[in-house]
């Protein structure tokens, strides 16, 4: 028993950033402990893709998650469930939509490249893009990335191409192209994290549709869950405790962590388990959450928070999406969540009346099943007189001929929008909840705005009967309340006054705590931010390995 | 809720989106497989919420709300996931039929659809004098029973909706496929039939 509970490391967070490092520890010879909040879902469990139960009543992911959520500090605080995470074995990669971006490389340095902004806390991040990008090749093969490595001329340089060939195209992701390349744009495959063909000892895809927001019944989605997990089981070295639900990282009289307590929802017990390091990979809203419960004599606001930041520069990134009808099928209800983008219009260019920018791809989410179609595509549609009766019926008998775009935009930090402790509202287990506090910055709201506009036009120039915008944050009355994109709350920099950890990842006032996951991101960058995750993770573990080989930690 | 703030809600760009009903209980499954009689609406319950749903989803060419039993669904959802809103329906409907008196002499179910339409567009605004009940406004009823509509017509049938895939006929949605083997990348491009789990190609 005494040999068993010998760790070096704790890691809290199965998902991205905790999968990766947990692999690679273990890979190393290190004997790891993962808590994961939420049961061990097992493939079989996602071949029912219902989406009353999975999309709309949130049934297998995450059926206890509260949170509260507020404008700003004078507004009224909302409770529900606002971010789409899953709380299982593989955390919220087991549902993502596997989009996989490398940043560019101004995407590392936005406050050299842009300058102060007023009312942002624009920062460079601690490292570049040159080294990160040999752990975004391996992430990329690895995790099976399906793309076309030569065919966006917009994207970062890269030294070796992607494992897997692109996927097919549906009829929306032709029509997207043609519409684009009228436009003069360069449309091109969207990189994915899912299976073209057979890869890794996972399946090719089988374009059943129900992709993002959905468990891959057969693994063909590279995730934590499917690939990174089951190898560090076969190394006898990780004790993965599923339904473990950390809730303090406890601190000896050293001032270093000295290991985690968390509730074992079966039992309702609570435990704890100690460990060398601890890693924290909870997302952006858990972790900084985490940190945050974790006061004590020596660390009164909170773990690792000397900076005061744990917790501040929650983005979001700032979606907005328009929807196409065209006079036949789409297809969109097939194949994976997106299958083309472009990255003409990615570049920050002042003279738009915003800094910063964002990809724009072809997607399914409010199109791809037919409750999300008639109530999320359907809400804003204009070619009906309401969102009821017989003219919205004819809106409905679309699904089949509607697709729909996105721009991926990258939002900018501000110190006010921030997740803390809710000191009103607790949870199930008796936790006080995490309470988010964000509002949207006017640069994002201008960038939403010029998106919206260049969206139309790509449906206009593809051949689009109709076209509207259904997703747009252009007044500070329509907030976005959570989101699937967490980054930020616990910003890495090589000053220990304005960011809570090193360039490592490692946190600056504990030095046996290390947080791995979107919290670390300074700025969000204009792409889905998983693949930056994972390289980022992979960097930090080929750090501990060798500097804890030397004995150096 | 209005329709703008469930846009706002559902914004996230995965799966969880805005949950007026979160209390997990797998229950709706067995009590639809159960029976196709109320559970907990009253037969003059029953009979005004299928003619909100006959308004929200009217029959024209193709089968409507009235057609996939969409009342039927909210019936068993109300008996279990989304009990939490049966109060919503119990103060709501009654004052529904209190302004269908009030303007036009009858009780809702009973109205011309023209005149229900008005009444329902008038609680759609949420501008509706002589609402009464100060726990739910018109505006949040009627989006409650819009959006329960929808769901009864477009739910897999073992909801106790959408009978006979009603609701996917309409909008042409082949059904779920993640045991039936997907879709071929022809099938993606329209250069291959698509059957549907009801036997149908759509």
């Amino acid at each position: 028993m005494a040999r068993r509970e010998d760790f070096d490391a704790c890691v809290i967070g199965t998902g991205a950033g905790g999968g990766v490092l947990i692999d690679q520890l273990t890979a190393a010879g290190f004997r790891v402990v993962a808590l994961q909040r939420g049961p061990h879902l097992r493939n079989k469990d996602f071949v029912d893709d219902d989406e009353l139960k999975i999309a709309l009543r949130d049934e297998l992911f995450s059926p206890d998650q509260l949170e509260t959520w507020r404008l700003d500090e004078n507004s009224p605080t909302e409770s529900g469930r606002f971010n789409s995470v899953a709380h299982c074995v593989g955390g919220t990669m087991v549902h993502w939509s596997a989009w996989s971006w490398r940043f560019r490389p101004d995407e590392f340095r936005v406050l050299s490249t842009e300058g102060p902004v007023e009312g942002a806390s624009l920062a460079d991040w601690p490292i570049d893009y040159e080294e990160l990008e040999p752990y975004y090749e391996r992430a990329e093969w690895d995790f099976g990335i399906s793309g076309d490595a030569d065919a966006n001329p917009f994207g970062a340089p890269r030294r070796r191409g992607y494992p897997n060939p692109p996927h097919p195209d549906r009829t929306a992701s032709l029509r997207f192209k043609e519409g684009a390349r009228k436009l003069g744009y360069h449309p091109f495959p969207t990189p994915t994290a899912i299976n073209s063909r057979p890869y890794g000892g996972r399946p090719g895809c089988i374009y059943g549709g129900a992709c993002g927001g959905y468990g891959c019944p057969i693994g063909a989605k590279g995730t934590t869950f499917a690939i990174s997990l089951p190898k560090a089981q076969r190394t006898g070295r990780l004790d993965l405790r599923p339904n473990s639900l950390a809730f303090e990282i406890a601190v000896g009289r050293d001032g270093r962590a000295r290991g985690v307590r968390y509730i074992d929802q079966t039992s309702g017990e609570e435990c704890e388990v100690s460990a060398r390091h601890v890693f924290a990979c909870g997302n952006a809203v858990g972790t900084p959450h985490l940190l945050l419960m974790s006061r004590s004599g020596s660390f009164p606001d909170g773990l690792a928070n000397s900076s005061g930041l744990v917790g501040r520069n929650l983005m979001l990134h700032l979606f907005t999406a328009a929807s196409f009808a065209f006079d036949g099928p789409g297809y969109s209800f097939t194949g994976i969540e997106t299958h083309a983008a472009i990255d003409d219009l990615h570049a920050s260019d002042p003279s738009r009346g915003f800094i910063r920018g964002g990809v724009i791809a072809e997607q399914s989410y409010s199109v791809k099943q037919p409750m999300m179609h008639a109530l999320v595509g359907g809400s804003e549609y204009p070619g009906a007189d309401r969102a009821w009766g017989a003219s919205f019926k004819d809106y409905l008998r679309m699904f089949q001929n509607t697709a729909s775009v996105l721009v991926v935009g990258e939002d900018l930090p501000m110190e006010s929008n921030r997740v803390d402790v809710d000191p009103d509202v607790k949870d199930d287990y008796g936790l006080p909840v995490a309470r988010m506090t964000h509002r949207q910055h006017p640069n994002d709201l201008a960038m939403s705005r010029w998106y919206s506009k260049r969206l139309l036009e790509i449906g206009d120039a593809g051949g689009a009967l109709e076209k509207w915008v259904t997703l747009s944050f252009t007044e500070e009355d329509q907030p976005m309340k959570g989101g699937s994109h967490l980054h930020g709350t616990c910003r890495m920099g090589d000053d220990p006054g304005t960011s809570v950890l090193n360039r490592w990842c490692r946190s600056h006032d504990v030095p046996n705590l290390w947080v791995v996951d979107g919290s670390v991101f300074p700025t969000s960058g204009g792409y889905n931010p998983t693949l930056t995750i994972l390289a980022n993770a992979y960097r930090v573990a080929d750090y501990f390995v060798t500097e804890a080989k030397k004995g150096a930690l | 809720m209005d329709r703008r703030e469930f846009v706002g809600k559902s914004a996230v760009l995965g799966t969880t989106f805005w949950l007026l009903w979160n209390v997990p209980r797998p229950n709706t499954l067995r009590a639809a497989a159960g029976s196709t009689e109320p559970l907990v609406l009253s037969e003059e319950e029953w009979r005004t919420v299928e003619a909100i749903t006959a308004r929200i989803i009217p029959t024209d060419h193709d089968p409507g709300a009235v057609e996939a039993n969409c009342v039927n669904f909210i019936d068993k959802a109300l008996a279990h996931e989304d009990a939490d809103l049966l109060p919503t329906y119990r103060e709501g409907l009654p004052a529904m039929n209190r302004l269908a008196v009030e303007r036009f002499g009858a009780a809702f179910a009973e109205l011309e659809p023209d005149r229900q339409d008005q009444v329902l567009v008038a609680m759609e605004s949420g501008q509706v004098s002589g609402w009464s009940p100060a726990s739910v406004t018109s505006d949040e009823f009627f989006e409650t029973v819009r959006s329960h509509t929808f769901i009864g017509f477009l739910a897999d049938p073992k909801y106790g909706g959408n009978r006979d895939f009603a609701g996917w006929k309409v909008v042409g949605y082949p059904g779920p496929r993640h045991d039936l083997g997907g879709y071929t990348p022809a099938q993606m491009i329209g250069e291959e039939r698509i059957t549907a789990i009801w036997g149908a190609e759509v």
